[in-house]
């Protein structure tokens, strides 16, 4: 064995047990989880004309108006998502309405739409107000996929109001358009801005997936579905 | 003319195979082993974990993003621990450089389109940002000089490893 040989394998060795030490070592306390952040953000003020938040499997402050499947799925999906964000409407126009169709439709996820208007989108939070509205008037689905796919048009203009009364009847758009005038829902949205900043959600769109072991998957950016059903695959029971 | 033992080119090869194999070693692990969570999920989940921050940055297919976040761990290690021992250092470090320059072109990519994505370059969640681009580009500068310096030092052997002068008889 020669001078060089020793030479060269003492780094190997050292940094082979370096990293032996970490991966032993690593503490395993909960950090900063998803599910305990949002826990922890739970203290603000609720809407008085809202529906009462709802709880399931440990996620807390969900608006049942704005959440869709069986509240026994093993799975429960929060996705934090702008209006005005062109990944949150690629996001939503092809892999979220096909984990609707083959998993929350089949009572295998429970799906919760979390508005997180950015500061630097000027129509994002109108949007937000608006869809808001519409959910609870129970026209969540159809106002956010009318928000969603004509994001272009009203993101130039800021005609968020036109997008939306141009899927609802007139005495839907009345109600639409009181609940927002009166801004009685506006602190669920901002409820869920906060939970978002608790997580913390750095991004949007980002979906944070929990098991109902306790385990949360936190995914940032638009991911297709093949690969998010290789994940929901293993987890869903 | 005999080469000192320690030179510029030596300490730029030592120094980068030292860092850039502790890199690669420690993100194949802690994209496998995800000790950023708790409890850790198994080998499988981390995986698919790992496909999804491959396919945020929209450049491969599902199927591809899928395969490489199966393998690509593997040879993290793998390529990170042939760098440390220095067994044909040229080889491998050529792979490496390669490797580090397709990650520099996806990050490159990925904060020219402003994708918000996480870098996924250690697994745990880290926004890709200007900070993330020029970390990625001094490491694969690293990784050219590293590989640069292996083949001149290939034409001039080390004085401790050289054949020694025939002696006069």
């Amino acid at each position: 064995m020669n001078r060089r040989f020793i030479l060269a394998s003492a780094p190997t060795l050292a940094l082979v047990s370096l990293v032996t030490l970490i991966t032993v070592a690593a503490p395993t306390t909960q950090k900063s989880g998803a599910k305990k952040s949002l826990t922890a953000a739970g203290g603000a003020k609720t809407a008085p004309a809202a529906q009462a938040p709802i709880t399931v499997n440990g996620v807390a402050n969900i608006d049942p108006t704005k959440a869709f499947g069986s509240k026994n799925a093993s799975v429960t999906m929060e996705i934090f998502s702008d209006f005005q964000c062109p990944a949150c409407k690629q996001l939503f126009t092809t892999t979220t309405q096909r984990v609707m169709d083959n998993y929350v439709n089949n009572n295998k996820v429970y799906l919760i739409h979390r508005d997180f208007p950015l500061p630097m989108h000027a129509y994002s939070r109108v949007a937000a107000s608006y869809s808001r509205a519409a959910a609870h008037i129970g026209k969540c689905e159809s106002v956010e996929l009318a928000l969603f796919q004509n994001q272009e048009k009203w993101e130039m203009n800021g005609d968020v109001k036109g997008t939306v009364a141009a899927v609802l009847t007139p005495a839907e758009m009345k109600k639409v358009q009181e609940l927002v005038d009166g801004k009685t829902l506006e602190a669920l949205v901002e409820k869920d801005k906060q939970l978002g900043q608790a997580v913390p959600v750095n991004q949007t769109p980002t979906m944070i997936i929990h098991t109902r072991d306790g385990q949360s998957y936190p995914v940032v950016g638009f991911v297709s579905y093949d690969v998010l059903k290789t994940l929901l695959d293993q987890i869903v029971k | 003319m005999e080469s000192a033992p320690f030179n510029f080119r030596r300490l730029v090869i030592w120094f980068g195979r030292i860092v850039l194999a502790a890199i690669f070693i420690y993100a194949g692990l802690a994209k496998m082993i995800r000790w950023d969570m708790h409890p850790r999920p198994p080998i499988g989940i981390a995986t698919s974990l790992f496909a999804l921050q491959i396919d945020s940055y929209q450049m491969l297919p599902a199927w591809a993003s899928l395969q490489v976040a199966r393998w690509l761990p593997w040879a993290e290690i793998a390529v990170g621990l042939l760098l440390l021992i220095g067994w044909r250092l040229r080889i491998w470090s050529t792979i490496v450089t390669l490797i580090i320059g397709g990650f520099f072109a996806a990050v490159v990519r990925a904060y020219a389109l402003h994708l918000d994505i996480n870098c996924g370059c250690f697994a745990k969640p880290e926004p890709l940002t200007g900070f993330t681009v020029l970390r990625d580009g001094a490491l694969f500068l690293l990784a050219v000089l590293m590989t640069v310096f292996a083949f001149q030092e290939a034409r001039k052997p080390h004085p401790w490893s050289a054949p020694s002068p025939e002696q006069p008889s």
